[in-house]
């Protein structure tokens, strides 16, 4: 009884902290506080996605919630710091925002419109229902894997999992066709402390990548943490200035970054043609074809969201380097 | 045992709080962000007692993600964002909100 009350009460907090966070992370005029909210915000949310039992998603949240994007955002805050005290008027209006009161009634409006569908819809859902977990753990056997989130993630709706994949190149192609950014400046090297601490970290990282994909196949784990983890060791490379040679930016980077989604696309071609059905894995190689499929998606993430925290195309590398 | 797991992670959550009054307050982005890094390691504190608490293994392998991505923020801090306060800090704009 004192374990369900206990609970109970952090369950609570939890849920109260991250409405306060939220709310205080959006209403913070000052960007950096509401960065440092944002990345209390990531963790708490972890917490919470472990106390409703989704491991699996509470990994995700911390591969990227509170680990990558933190260090996004502070990159791109330092980077329109350094662009407004250059004086770039275009930004300082942006920035001014000029709030039109009717446009903001009007979003009010339509989100509250939402919100009341979303509960209406939320209400009308029958009490219980059985879900497509049973069918889900019916099938297990035939998916090559235990972990049942990795079997719908890679095999019973392995489409969705090409798609996401789509999706994070189109992220990045449109970051690129945003054309050039600044280099930072990253003449002086890094200190002493820092580069030992890289040497270190960086081969833990890769280490803990492979060892997410791995386990992914019976436990929480798989591609999109694996490549999150993987991409940290190349944002943290990127920080202390060791910039790839710019023969490598070119077509070895965008072979890598298509090499998930092309596997993928080529698995399913090779299985429409072979089973009759998109995506639908013989189940004594089933194992093996998701291991092989999971690799190149973790090198193709972990590649595409390095290259997202690089930001835009490199122009300016050939007079860089 | 379950309970003195699911309590001393109740107790650690408490004091998040008061980790959130230096966020708010400030007066640096170092006291800020420091706060931050010390949510991260309490956070890796209270998934190890979950762990502990429900015997989900897999919560180990959340919080080591947390603790290795924990560095790389801090890094991204360090080198990016605190390099450019130090530099404005001459400028009036930035000492206004440094004075609390």
């Amino acid at each position: 009884m004192e374990t369900v009350m206990v609970a109970w009460m952090f369950d609570s907090l939890l849920g109260l902290g991250l409405l306060w966070l939220a709310w205080q992370s959006l209403a913070c005029s000052d960007l950096f506080k509401a960065i440092v909210l944002f990345i209390a915000f990531g963790l708490l949310m972890a917490l919470a996605w472990v106390r409703l039992e989704a491991p699996d998603v509470a990994l995700a949240e911390a591969a990227i919630g509170a680990g990558l994007t933190g260090a996004l955002l502070m990159v791109a805050l330092a980077q329109l710091q350094s662009i407004e005290t250059n004086g770039d008027a275009a930004v300082a209006t942006v920035k001014k925002g000029h709030c039109i009161r009717p446009l903001q009634w009007l979003l009010l409006i339509a989100l509250s419109l939402m919100a009341t569908g979303l509960g209406y819809v939320i209400i009308s859902f029958p009490a219980h229902v059985p879900g497509l977990s049973t069918a889900v753990a019916t099938h297990l056997e035939a998916s090559g894997v235990s972990n049942p989130v990795t079997a719908v993630l890679l095999n019973f709706r392995g489409y969705d999992t090409l798609l996401e994949l789509v999706v994070l190149l189109l992220a990045l192609l449109g970051v690129w066709s945003l054309g050039g950014t600044v280099p930072q400046q990253t003449t002086t090297p890094a200190p002493l402390v820092l580069e030992a601490l890289t040497r270190l970290l960086v081969p833990m990282l890769i280490l803990t990548a492979a060892y997410l994909l791995w386990v992914g196949a019976h436990a929480p784990g798989g591609a999109f943490q694996a490549g999150s983890v993987l991409a940290a060791a190349g944002v943290l490379l990127l920080l202390i200035g060791r910039h790839p040679r710019a023969a490598l930016m070119a077509l070895p980077l965008r072979l890598i970054l298509v090499l998930g989604p092309a596997t993928f696309v080529a698995m399913a071609v090779v299985t429409m043609l072979i089973e009759g059905a998109l995506l639908k894995f013989p189940p004594e190689h089933a194992g093996k074809l998701i291991l092989l499929l999971e690799t190149t998606a973790m090198l193709s993430i972990g590649a595409t969201l390095a290259a997202l925290f690089l930001g835009g195309r490199r122009h300016t590398d050939k007079e860089h380097s | 045992m379950q309970t003195f797991y699911l309590a001393l992670a109740l107790f650690l959550l408490l004091t998040l709080g008061a980790g959130m009054w230096r966020v708010l307050r400030g007066p640096t982005a170092a006291d800020r962000m420091l706060a931050a890094q010390l949510f991260g390691t309490t956070a890796v504190a209270v998934l190890l007692l979950l762990a502990q608490a429900s015997g989900n293994a897999a919560l180990r392998d959340v919080a080591l993600v947390f603790a290795l991505l924990a560095a790389v923020t801090a890094v991204a801090f360090v080198q990016r964002a605190w390099p450019k306060q130090k530099q404005e800090q001459e400028q009036p704009q930035e000492t206004e909100r440094d004075v609390d």
